[in-house]
């Protein structure tokens, strides 16, 4: 397999999104992206199968590049895609007033082109490519939030365009820094922005530029990443987008811009003479992230902003864990895939008992598991997934980064950490049996589940046990090939 | 070269303070477009001097900021029928004071970041673009209309534009375009939501976008 396969993953969704706009209803663009999105996921699992078999994948001249922590990033967002796409067929559908041709048309070009633009920012080898990535997920997925033009949904979008784009323009600011130290270093100018290059010469980059670049970045890449207290744009966004599109922002956008900093942290550890100082930054944030997040479940009212304000916690986890040396570097990996499966879950299960219940406000939403057995049993079990319950994955993989801060003897990120976690454990919680019992409110019954809705419950949660009880050798070796690249090696 | 150079920045300094004091919408809108033009020029008088790569470089945004920029904008304030002051939070006076403590603070700033030692083109150049991202940021939070906050971003973005030319003069030309056409489809979407903003709401005021809390 040559190097230029690369191209098509992101070629392939660019010409999907330019057939969705010419397609002749709203039920065939629907279609196309329920059938598209997950072939081309399955697609693109061969090449990442590839890479973890027989090595990186790299073409033209190194400007793209599939390592081990790019094709795990790949593997997650192909499955949060596959899934949300065949979602967003179930939920259309339900939908009381079906997507005009207009809206359904606009709807599969932007699905698709966000997937080309995501798969630019994972498979890119030049930083500041990447970053054009990365703006232009932004842009691409703003309409999105919109799709039903509303007051709200239009407040939404502005903040999520402003915040975004000026958040994201210190992350360029970041970029440059990095180059111009790479520049001094003696690299050419077709190197100074290549991850590969700037990455061989880390350790005679000079570390007060590469520290200025990493705050630049963690403010950029955090905003969008909805680290707190950068996360203002994130709950309205998340609340008012259309499911299958906030499953995505939360289940994959937030991870395109965590991924950025994942491929700048090693080059910062390296030039800053590996003392540990971007990742006490790294957990500082996301400690403050996880505070702030508990704070917020304990007192919501609105079933989608509960989840955006998980999001928050979660990336937090995510952060922490980075932070957190190689052990921690594992598990944020792991929690990463952990993560976006629940949370994809998730705001499925609230989109459907939202059309359920006409309303996404938990105090009128009892008894959902009587109302829709389906749905109500994947909020449920979404929930108790998400709050790290055990025998779910997320149980294992914040044990780990638990595991992680006691050996690197970081108790007081340990101390907070759990605090954080045990009030989003009890906050969530009893949101969840509030929801879930209870006696449901005389709706008329609703149509029975398809068997494509029963698998995009079950899938997500079985995987979710799979993976809480059992960790096969090939995916082990897979987060520990990711995991090598964040502690500073090459592949 | 320094001279050309210097002259750009100062005027490019002149004009983010033309911006802060003035109170025509449209008058703002001109002078950000002239502001960006100027940016998109200081390629060919940097040390790479003229070439084909500079030449597309400034062709490309110079149109892009000086001509397609504004027409965007001024469609966009057209189709939503805004009314012509800026309407700030803080009166005019005290932007222009708040804009002055910032120049100050930029040259500072300048002279302490620990920036490569071959980078500056000249000693303005720094101080200038990052006064220029300042005041950027100044006009987004201190502006009530949503079109004056699209003028505060492109207002950041010539100063990230003069940035980028300071710290690492040639960045290979796709990179340079790929993230103009970023700016371009910002603007393009950010006009298509003030209009339909505008007719949602009746205004375009961000101030009032402010019912999601919590």
């Amino acid at each position: 397999m040559s190097g230029d396969v690369l191209w098509l993953i992101i070629a392939l969704p660019a010409a999907g999104s330019l057939l969705c706009l010419a397609l002749p209803s709203s039920r065939a663009v629907l279609a196309a992206t329920a059938a598209g999105v997950p072939a081309i996921a399955a697609a693109s699992g061969v090449v990442v199968w590839r890479v973890f078999a027989h090595g990186p994948l790299m073409t033209t001249g190194r400007w793209l590049l599939l390592d081990a922590l790019s094709a795990y990033h790949l593997a997650v967002m192909m499955l949060v895609f596959a899934l949300s796409s065949i979602f967003a067929r179930v939920f259309f559908g339900a939908e009381a007033a079906p997507l005009s041709r207009r809206r359904a048309r606009r709807f599969g070009a932007l699905w698709y082109g966000a997937l080309s633009a995501m798969a630019l920012v994972v498979l890119s080898n030049n930083l500041a490519i990447m970053w054009v990535g990365v703006e232009a997920t932004t842009l691409l997925t703003a309409f999105l939030i919109c799709l039903q033009v509303s007051p709200a949904s239009l407040e939404a979008t502005w903040k999520y365009l402003i915040v975004c784009s000026v958040g994201v323009a210190f992350a360029f600011m970041g970029t440059l820094l990095v180059a111009s130290a790479a520049a001094s270093a003696g690299l050419e100018p077709a190197q100074f922005l290549n991850w590969t290059y700037v990455h061989g010469i880390a350790s005679q980059l000079d570390p007060k530029v590469i520290k200025l670049a990493f705050i630049f970045l963690l403010v950029g890449y955090g905003t969008k990443a909805g680290l707190a207290p950068l996360h203002s744009w994130l709950p309205d966004a998340h609340s008012q987008a259309p499911a299958p599109v906030s499953a995505l922002f939360s289940g994959f956008l937030l991870n395109t811009a965590l991924y950025c900093l994942m491929r700048f942290l090693p080059i910062v550890e390296t030039a800053t003479g590996g003392d540990g100082w971007g990742r006490g930054l790294l957990i500082f944030f996301g400690i403050f992230s996880i505070l702030l997040a508990a704070a917020f479940i304990l007192a919501q009212h609105d079933l989608k902003r509960l989840l955006a304000y998980h999001s928050v916690e979660h990336l937090g986890i995510i952060a922490v864990g980075l932070g957190l040396g190689p052990l921690g570097s594992f598990a944020a990996l792991f929690h990463t895939l952990n993560h976006s499966v629940c949370k994809a879950l998730g705001f499925f299960s609230a989109g459907r008992i939202g059309q359920i219940y006409g309303t996404h406000d938990m105090r009128r939403i009892t008894g959902a598991l009587k109302a829709h057995a389906l749905w109500g049993a994947g909020l449920f079990g979404g929930f108790l997934a998400l709050i790290g319950l055990a025998p779910f994955a997320i149980f294992l993989s914040e044990f780990l980064i638990i595991k992680a801060a006691a050996e690197t003897r970081a108790y007081g990120t340990l101390v907070l950490f759990l605090l954080g976690a045990g009030i989003v454990f009890v906050g969530a919680l009893r949101h969840a049996i509030d929801m879930a019992w209870g006696t449901p409110p005389a709706a008329p019954a609703p149509r029975r589940a398809s068997l494509i809705e029963g698998l995009i419950v079950v899938a997500p949660l079985a995987l979710l046990v799979i993976l809480g009880l059992w960790m096969p050798q090939p995916f082990q070796d897979m987060l520990s090939s990711a995991a090598r690249i964040l502690a500073g090696a090459a592949q | 070269m320094h001279g050309v150079t210097d002259d750009i920045m100062a005027a490019m300094l002149l004009l983010n303070l033309a911006v802060l004091g003035t109170s025509r919408l449209t008058f703002c809108i001109t002078l950000v477009a002239a502001q960006g033009a100027l940016v998109g020029l200081l390629p060919l008088v940097s040390s790479s001097g003229v070439t084909l790569r500079t030449l597309i470089l400034a062709g490309v945004a110079i149109t892009l900021k000086g001509i397609v920029f504004p027409r965007l904008l001024s469609s966009a304030m057209r189709g939503a029928d805004v009314r012509r002051e800026v309407e700030p939070y803080v009166g005019w006076g005290f932007s222009l004071l708040l804009g002055l403590a910032l120049l100050g603070i930029s040259f500072w700033l300048g002279a302490k970041l620990p920036l490569p030692p071959a980078a500056p083109e000249s000693a303005f150049v720094v101080p200038g673009a990052i006064c220029t991202i300042l005041i950027g940021l100044l006009v987004i939070v201190s502006r009530k209309k949503a079109v004056t906050q699209v003028v505060g971003y492109l207002v950041l973005e010539n100063g990230i534009a003069a940035f980028g030319l300071a710290v690492v003069p040639d960045v290979p030309l796709l990179v340079e375009l790929g993230l103009l056409l970023d700016v371009f489809v910002a603007v393009f979407v950010m006009a298509i939501i003030i209009y339909h903003i505008s007719r949602e709401f009746d205004h375009i005021d961000a101030d009032r976008l402010s019912a999601l809390k919590g």
